[in-house]
């Protein structure tokens, strides 16, 4: 029986739950308290997030106590703020205050409650976005057009006794643009906005912040459109800058195209091209071509070479001077000839930029500075005299026993070997001189040798033999000029190297070709005593066989071509002054001679053919 | 006046920052510096005016501090209150700021989300001073009581604010603290408490200026004889030692709390006191 009524008991309850779950009917589920804000600071507002109601009719209260009380309020206002919501007037509004606020979601089958909420209204002050927005287009007489945006706070903010301070930010852009353009106005109550485009109706908002709170929202938009301005310059202005822009275009692209291969070839130098034995791109050129005939296969000189002493061949030492190298096409080939091989295996530069001759003979630019031969007089218009070829015999040996190389810059001196015993202070010009002055064939175009280029350091040496001196001098082969006027002699500019600042140019005059190939060299001071003693016999002369080659890009490094110390070739008047490239004291020579006698002559030999474009390479 | 005033503050904030740059620097770096600078300028005489400058201003930096305003006496040289309120106002806005970050700084990296709310109401030092709680009670109190409440404030948290820069040293030296966070961003935990201690030196410091600037105002504006409001103790100091790391961090936010919150209340009430008196409830 009692079994039997238990049993019952537990399914008539069964069933009154079971019919209830059916139902869908459930305590109502725990709410939450979404936010609280307030607008001012002395009200403030909390909205809570219902739960599932359980399917039934639920009541919501909001309870709450304050820090420092365990007094329990209910909420004073849930209609001010809307559904689910609870209003705190300024009676219930306690600054600096924790409230600690709870939702109470009852319905028939229970109640639940949210978890509290923990606010202080010091940190939710969030007004209500400024009022008035009004746009107004100012025309002042001397300036631009600008748009004056003013605004009023919000209504309830009490900003007159400073209980809120207000900032505010201005937003405006054109109506069909897509980013806006923000500004902070401060605690202004009104902006101006400059950066306008006529023709374009924009768009403007406004919000405000207190300070210590957060944001508000954007005002409404208020639009306004600015009006084209006919009297606008702007595109008249426009057009006129446009114009001088081009015209100052035009004027670079003028000024570059006229300097621009200097300028180009300054920046990249050209690639030095092919060349072949002997060849000569301005005989070509010049069509000549019997002397490209007799460049290739002819061994001889022509019985009287003093024809083909044409040009002058100026080197100059200084970064600023120019050296004019002319010579004959013939001579040069023909001297050029025995030197073929050495100088292509170089690709035209020369053994002189070897590292084997110059490895040996790196001095310092503070070796000595270097004298000219002819210290007396910068140039060698002393020497008149001097004259015909002047045979570069090993100056191999001498060169390469103690092969000065002459860089440009500094006091490096180069030394020549010169067949004038008396002359006290032996210049040997440097093989590099030598090299650079082997130089383009007639019809070179003039190229500015740049003296700045990195030689390697010159040694200077003079390889004195009693004086001990160090004669160097200083030179560079600086330019080649074109070959206009086959009858100037060659011109080896020598420098004197006391003077290197002073630029002194000596030329050297090419008296004539021996049947060897020499160059007998005049020394000479300038083009025009130059000029002046051309038709002058030349009192002595020195000759030196063939050029060895151009060394870096100012150096032209003659040789002599007897293989054996030969001084007997070196003559010169005791009365000559020491001119730079021919002279040198003869038992300097034996001396330089006798140091190196095999080295530098391998290499020199070579050099008897530089590619111009070589030289153009290094002189600009 | 108000220059002589300004000059004397700007002095002190100059000083202040040539002694901090210094500090970061490191008095041999600025000096390895300057010879660069001369000789990378030889020909002029700018660098060795600099440091010249320089120098002398750090000898005279020594001096400011004990350099009075006004030598005569408080009657002779009298700075307008309208800048001395201008002056208070923005020490008192910065130094909300400064709070606000310190505090929300360090409720991120240390005790986020675990309710340490609930432990922190009520327990404010100041919460004795009969403070205003809104805008009513603010506007009745007579505006000499409410500026001797703010002096008195301000100088409660003079010796919370030492015990803070101190004990937040340590706080992040302790390995406890690390232990105890289990999220991502112990990985920043070393940075955090250097900012931490920079907000709460320079608080310390902005709040013995503004101290200072109160008096100055209090002078000029007490009618009747001057009165020291007494100000609260802080007794939490040896809850900031305590071995008991959730013990230590809940002492560490109730105070920044306590300070975030009265450096707002000290930044309303002189702002309603500036309109007030400046401006008469007109700003």
């Amino acid at each position: 029986m009692m079994e039997s009524a238990r049993s019952t008991g537990v399914c008539v309850l069964l069933l009154f739950l079971h019919v209830h779950l059916l139902s869908g009917q459930s305590p109502p589920e725990k709410p939450k308290i979404s936010k609280c804000r307030s607008k001012e600071k002395e009200t403030f507002m909390c909205w809570w997030k219902p739960g599932l109601d359980g399917g039934l009719p639920t009541n919501y209260t909001l309870s709450y106590h304050k820090e420092g009380s365990s007094f329990l309020y209910e909420c004073p206002d849930y209609r001010t703020g809307g559904p689910n919501s609870c209003y705190f007037d300024k009676k219930h509004t306690s600054i600096w205050t924790i409230y600690i606020i709870t939702v109470n979601a009852t319905n028939e089958m229970g109640m639940s409650s949210s978890d509290p909420f923990f606010v202080d209204v010091t940190y939710i002050v969030e007004p209500d976005p400024p009022m008035n927005l009004t746009l107004e287009l100012k025309h002042p007489e001397d300036q631009k057009p600008f748009l004056w945006v003013k605004w009023r706070p919000p209504t309830q903010v009490d900003i007159r006794s400073g209980w809120l301070t207000l900032q505010y930010e201005v937003r405006l852009k054109p109506e069909k643009a897509n980013e806006w353009e923000v500004h902070f106005a401060g605690k202004n109550n009104q902006f101006k906005v400059l950066t306008l485009y006529p023709g374009r109706k924009y768009l403007v908002q406004v919000r405000c912040k207190p300070d210590h709170g957060l944001w508000s929202e954007w005002s409404p938009e208020s639009s306004i459109l600015i009006p084209d301005d006919p009297t606008n310059a702007d595109p008249t202005v426009w057009i006129f800058v446009a114009v001088l822009s081009v015209v100052v275009c035009l004027i670079i692209i003028w000024a570059v195209a006229l300097k621009g291969y200097s300028m180009m070839t300054c920046v990249f130098p050209p690639v030095p091209g092919p060349k072949i034995k002997g060849f000569d791109i301005h005989l070509l050129e010049r069509g000549k071509s019997e002397e490209l005939l007799s460049a290739l296969g002819c061994q001889d000189f022509p019985s009287d070479c003093e024809d083909l002493l044409v040009e002058l061949l100026e080197v100059v030492d200084n970064e600023n001077q120019q050296l004019v190298p002319v010579h004959s096409k013939k001579h040069l080939d023909q001297g050029l000839k025995p030197k073929h091989l050495d100088l292509d295996s170089d690709s035209g530069q020369g053994s002189c930029d070897s590292p084997s001759l110059l490895s040996s003979h790196h001095e310092g630019p503070q070796e000595s500075p270097s004298t000219f031969h002819t210290p007396e007089g910068a140039e060698k218009p002393e020497n008149p005299g001097k004259s015909g070829a002047h045979t570069w015999d090993s100056q191999s040996t001498s060169v390469g026993g103690r092969v000065p190389y002459f860089c440009a810059d500094g006091p490096k001196s180069s030394t020549w070997p010169s067949s004038q015993p008396p002359d006290p202070r032996s210049s040997y010009h440097n093989i590099a001189d030598v090299c650079k002055l082997a130089m383009p064939p007639a019809g070179s175009t003039a190229t500015v040798l740049d003296k700045t280029d990195t030689c390697a350091p010159t040694s200077l040496e003079t390889t004195e033999t009693g004086a001990g001196e160090e004669a160097t001098e200083q030179r560079g082969v600086e330019s080649f000029h074109s070959q206009t006027d086959p009858d100037t002699p060659w011109l080896l500019p020598q420098e004197n190297t006391s003077d290197v600042s002073a630029k002194p140019l000596d030329y050297v005059e090419i008296h004539k070709i021996n049947k060897d190939g020499a160059l007998s060299l005049y020394p000479k001071q300038d083009e025009n005593s130059n000029q002046a003693e051309k038709p002058g016999a030349p009192k002595a002369s020195k000759e030196y066989a063939k050029v060895a080659g151009v060394m870096e890009s100012s150096i032209l490094v003659l040789v002599h071509e007897s293989p054996a110390p030969d001084l007997a070739l070196f003559e010169e008047p005791a009365e000559e002054a020491p001119p730079s490239l021919q002279q040198n004291q003869e038992e300097k020579d034996r001396a330089a001679f006798a140091m190196a006698p095999s080295t530098c002559k391998l290499q020199l030999g070579g050099l008897d053919y530089l590619d111009p474009a070589n030289l153009k390479d290094s002189f600009q | 006046m108000s220059k002589v005033y300004k000059a004397n503050i700007w002095a002190r904030e100059s000083c202040g920052t040539i002694r901090s740059s210094l500090v970061v620097l490191g008095l041999p770096d600025l000096l390895r510096v300057f010879p660069e600078v001369i000789t990378t300028m030889d020909n002029k005489g700018g660098p060795f005016l600099l440091v010249l400058v320089l120098v002398s201003s750090l000898l005279l930096c020594n001096n400011v501090a004990s350099m009075p305003t006004c030598p005569s006496g408080p009657f002779t040289c009298r700075v307008p209150l309208g800048e001395l309120f201008d002056r208070a106002v923005i020490l008192s806005d910065y130094i909300h700021n400064l709070s606000a970050e310190m505090f929300d700084e360090f409720d991120r990296r240390y005790t986020h989300g675990r309710g340490f709310i609930t432990k922190a109401i009520n327990g404010c030092h100041t919460s004795l001073l009969p403070t205003p709680e809104d805008k009513e009670q603010a506007q009745k109190i007579h505006s000499e009581d409410l500026l001797n409440l703010v002096l008195a404030v301000l100088r409660s948290w003079n010796e919370p604010l030492y015990h803070l820069v101190t004990e937040v040293r340590g706080l992040q030296e302790t390995p406890g603290t690390q232990e105890s966070l289990g999220t991502p961003e112990t990985l920043g935990t070393q940075q955090a408490p250097d900012d931490i201690l920079t907000k709460a030196i320079e608080i310390e410091e902005r709040n013995k200026q503004l101290a200072e600037g109160m008096e100055r105002i209090i002078e000029q504006v007490q009618t009747g004889d001057r009165r020291n409001e007494p100000y609260p103790t802080w007794l939490g100091f040896p809850s900031l030692q305590v071995a008991d790391e959730d013990t230590r961090l809940s002492a560490f936010y109730n105070l920044l709390h306590c300070l975030r919150r009265d450096s707002h209340k000290i930044d309303n009430y002189l702002k309603l006191l500036k309109c007030q008196i400046i401006y008469d409830s007109n700003c």
